[in-house]
């Protein structure tokens, strides 16, 4: 007797946990299946894209860093165009911010410029891809090898340690080419 | 014989029903790794494939390679998720990975120089990914300051840094707070971090590092601060 009351005692406190998750599963099934109509706040739908073409209206460099985040001018080089309305205009400044400073480092690395958050009228920072990387030189290529060569000698290989790679700049030459794509949203 | 059979039948649905709630429970965190995550990709225009991954395990070796460069998947781990309360600290936390897996896709042969070059210049780096971080979270809606909090609460503080691969993280915090304070400042006075204890916690142990910034700012310079 005392063997079937623990039995059933046993077989209870299993199935009180399997017994949940089916009321659970059976209260999910039981809900009316009203689908929420989810609208994101973009669509990436559209593969249009117009390049548009700029340059920095003052040089920069790594050499003297300006703050995160400080606005930097730009001129637009050519007419943007779209639905043959006239968007941006030949010669306009519009504003961008310096994202972030990479400062160039040992064997070779190279320093970094991130450009982006172009501020463009009539056009909507949704409709931007706009990140724009600018490198220093990647001496890389050689220190590494050059490091490699030098390691049976003591010491020696660390050296190249000292190499720092090339400062980025964006001259006023430059072409930094973004894209719009007008029918982001 | 019966009792054998009972008891192994027993174990079974035992066994049953638990691994059933488990996987309900990863599925959940899975989900919302999954949500946080894309929505991440989606409001930064990220036009690369980038996958997370839940994981209960530990990560077991510093020397293992980070996925996030090789194979351009954010693997969380089930050490790190226990300490993320809200979806702004998992943002930041997603952001970080993400940062460093975009690092991987650019450069010369399919992104493989630029990895190398994160993962041996690991110090500077690791500055830029919480910076770029801070971006990434304020495009898509979340507070940058759960950076802060996240980092506060999850990241031990080493005695020196000098020789060591990582910052220290009250350097990192207070670089962060720098970047912030330049590029957001509206989030500062965010009420919402203003009341949050573990953001507090941060504010008072960052004092000096703090001052040290306010000199910055007040002298207008542009050099870097040797944070402590």
């Amino acid at each position: 007797m005392n063997r079937i009351l623990s039995v059933i005692f046993i077989l209870g406190l299993l199935f009180i946990p399997i017994n949940i998750q089916a009321e659970e599963i059976a209260e999910n099934q039981a809900e009316p299946t009203v689908e929420e109509k989810q609208i994101l706040p973009y669509n990436y739908l559209s593969t249009l894209s117009i390049p548009i073409k700029l340059t920095i209206t003052e040089p920069y460099s790594t050499k003297e860093p300006l703050n995160e985040g400080s606005t930097l001018n730009f001129r637009v080089l050519e007419n943007v165009y779209y639905n043959g309305k006239l968007i941006v205009k030949k010669g306009d400044e519009i504003s961008g911010k310096l994202e972030t400073n990479i400062t160039a480092g040992m064997n070779g690395f190279p320093a970094e410029i991130v450009l982006d958050d172009f501020d463009i009228p009539k056009i909507k920072t949704s409709q931007l891809q706009s990140a724009y990387v600018k490198k220093g030189t990647n001496r890389c290529f050689w220190v590494y090898p050059l490091k490699w060569a030098l390691t049976p000698i003591p010491f020696v290989g660390s050296l190249t340690n000292l190499i720092k790679g090339g400062h980025a700049q964006i001259k006023t030459s430059d072409v930094i080419t973004i894209y719009y794509y007008p029918e982001w949203y | 014989m019966k009792k054998f059979l009972l008891i192994s039948f027993l174990l079974l649905c035992a066994n049953f029903a638990y691994a059933t709630n488990v996987l309900e429970e990863q599925n959940l965190i899975q989900t919302r790794i999954d949500k946080v995550g894309t929505d991440l990709l989606n409001y930064n225009k990220i036009p690369k494939r980038i996958v997370f991954t839940y994981t209960p395990q530990t990560k077991k070796s510093l020397l293992s390679t980070d996925k996030a460069l090789t194979k351009r998947q954010i693997i969380v781990y089930d050490g790190l998720y226990q300490h993320l309360q809200t979806d702004d600290e998992l943002a930041a936390m997603l952001a970080r990975e993400i940062s460093t897996a975009v690092k991987s896709y650019s450069g010369v042969w399919g992104g493989t120089l630029d990895s190398v070059q994160v993962a041996l210049g690991s110090k500077k780096f690791e500055v830029v990914a919480d910076k770029r971080a801070v971006d990434y979270m304020v495009n898509a809606g979340y507070s940058p300051l759960a950076l802060i909090v996240f980092i506060n609460k999850t990241y031990p503080q080493k005695r020196f840094d000098r020789f060591s691969r990582h910052n220290l993280t009250s350097k990192r915090l207070a670089k962060i707070y720098e970047y912030i304070t330049y590029k957001y400042p509206q989030y500062l006075t965010d009420e919402k971090y203003l009341n949050n204890e573990y953001y507090q916690n941060f504010l008072l142990n960052s004092v000096e590092n703090r001052k040290l910034l306010e000199e910055k700012i007040r002298t207008k310079s542009t050099k870097d601060v040797d944070y402590e």
